[in-house]
């Protein structure tokens, strides 16, 4: 009895220890090992026999790309214009050992790099340059972040620049610049048209003039014919254009009284000398 | 109860125990249980050839089990080839060999390129202990951040 009872526990300690001396690690990752504390291995990809008890595997890291997301923050350009810009990186663990004892937190380590480096880049250039430019950027980002993250081995493979805008306040500014530039420009073309109105106006006005002089000439002209031929038809006779007169003058206030808004018509009773008064003779 | 189960193990009990093991090992990650189950299958052949206490059968078979997960992990997976490095920067990287198209002469990087892109980029800064003349090829041997660590071949 007491022989089984130790043969069973032997054996529950066998299943046990093998089955922390086995490590499987899926591909895609790498494990750290640690004997008793201090950096041992790194184990790759399939199955690995680690020493039971010795061993730990306090880190088990990704070795697929990482996509961080680099926050939004405002860059000051060369010339003093606010921008809001931000990335996404992916990068890459080459050395996972270095990358674990490395740096504290590497993501938080590589995001902040990047904030940095691309707040210096883009300070480095004008408004419209960064606005235009961003392969320019990328490239000198990948750069800039090459040595500082040497150490931690880690690889940054791309950096895009996802957003870069200009900020709220500066948005704003080059919309009412632009704003203000097209109301000049709506100001301008509107006093112009007045001032071509004016004097387009004006000379329709001194054409209007010009042919009034004429008209009047003519009509002046017309009337001295009219009058001589008058005078010579009538000669000293007065009858007849009394006779006329007379009856033009009836006609006329029969037309006035006519019209809808005179309803009181006086008529001279003596006619033929109100029409000697017409001619004053 | 020593005395029951002497009377009552038989040969076969190994074997479904094995083949159990084996089965279950479908089920659970990690590369133990088939190795036990195998050397339960193996403990109910032996005991088809010769009979021994129950105690015995426990020890050979918690010995065996051991023997096997160390012959497997010391002979036959050193053997096994690793079919793909994706995912291993370091790994896909080092032991490639490309060609230089900007010296080191006087700076401290060149520049280098693989007849493939490598890790999704053909071109790659480079930096070496020695000076590496343009059109020369060279190794991988190392990486340090976007840099490749190189030898000339």
């Amino acid at each position: 009895m007491e022989g089984l009872s130790v043969v069973l526990a032997l054996v529950v300690l066998v299943i046990i220890t093998v089955g922390m001396g086995v490590r499987i690690v899926p591909q895609g990752s790498k494990h750290i090992v640690q004997r008793l504390g201090k950096y041992h291995s790194t184990l790759n990809p399939g199955m690995n026999v680690i020493i039971p008890y010795v061993d730990q595997v306090p880190y088990k890291v990704t070795t697929k790309d990482i996509v961080l997301d680099i926050p939004s923050q405002e860059v000051i350009t060369q010339d003093n214009a606010t921008i809001i810009a931000n990335a996404v990186a992916y990068i890459n663990i080459v050395s996972p050992e270095k990358a674990v004892y490395g740096v504290e937190d590497y993501e938080i380590a590589i995001q902040n790099l990047v904030q940095t480096a691309l707040r210096s880049i883009v300070g480095e250039m004008s408004l419209d340059s960064a606005l235009s430019s961003r392969d320019l950027i990328k490239a000198k980002l990948k750069e800039a972040i090459s040595d500082d993250i040497a150490d931690w081995g880690i690889n940054l493979k791309t950096v895009e620049i996802q957003d870069i805008n200009p900020s709220t306040t500066m948005q704003k500014a080059m919309e009412e610049q632009a704003a203000a530039e097209r109301q000049r420009r709506a100001t301008v073309t509107r006093a112009e048209g007045e001032k071509q109105a004016a004097i387009l106006e004006a000379d329709g006005r001194l054409e209007a003039s010009k042919r009034d002089a004429k008209a009047q000439v003519v009509l002046a002209d017309a009337s001295r014919e009219a009058i001589e031929r008058v005078t010579q038809a009538i000669g000293d006779q007065e009858m007849p254009v009394m006779y006329l007169l007379g009856e033009r003058y009836i006609n006329a206030l029969e037309e006035l009284s006519t019209s809808a808004n005179a309803k009181n018509i006086l008529l001279p009773a003596d006619l033929p000398n109100a029409v000697k008064g017409l001619l004053n003779r | 109860m020593l005395e029951w189960l002497n009377a009552h193990i038989a040969y076969w009990h190994w074997l479904v125990l094995g083949l159990l093991l084996v089965t279950a090992e479908i089920f659970v990650s990690g590369f133990i249980l088939f190795w036990f189950g195998l050397a339960a299958v193996f403990m109910g052949v032996l005991l088809m050839l010769v009979g021994m206490p129950i105690t015995a059968q426990l020890l050979i078979w918690a010995g065996l089990s051991i023997g096997l997960v160390f012959l497997w992990q010391k002979f036959i997976k050193p053997n096994w080839k690793d079919r793909t490095t994706s995912g291993m920067a370091m790994e896909a990287l080092t032991g490639q060999v490309g060609s230089v198209i900007d010296s080191n002469i006087g700076k401290a990087r060149g520049r280098m390129r693989f007849p493939a892109p490598i890790l999704g980029e053909d071109e790659w800064m480079f930096m070496s202990t020695s000076e590496i003349a343009v059109g020369e090829r060279v190794k991988v041997t190392n990486i340090s951040g976007n840099t490749l660590v190189v030898s000339p071949l």
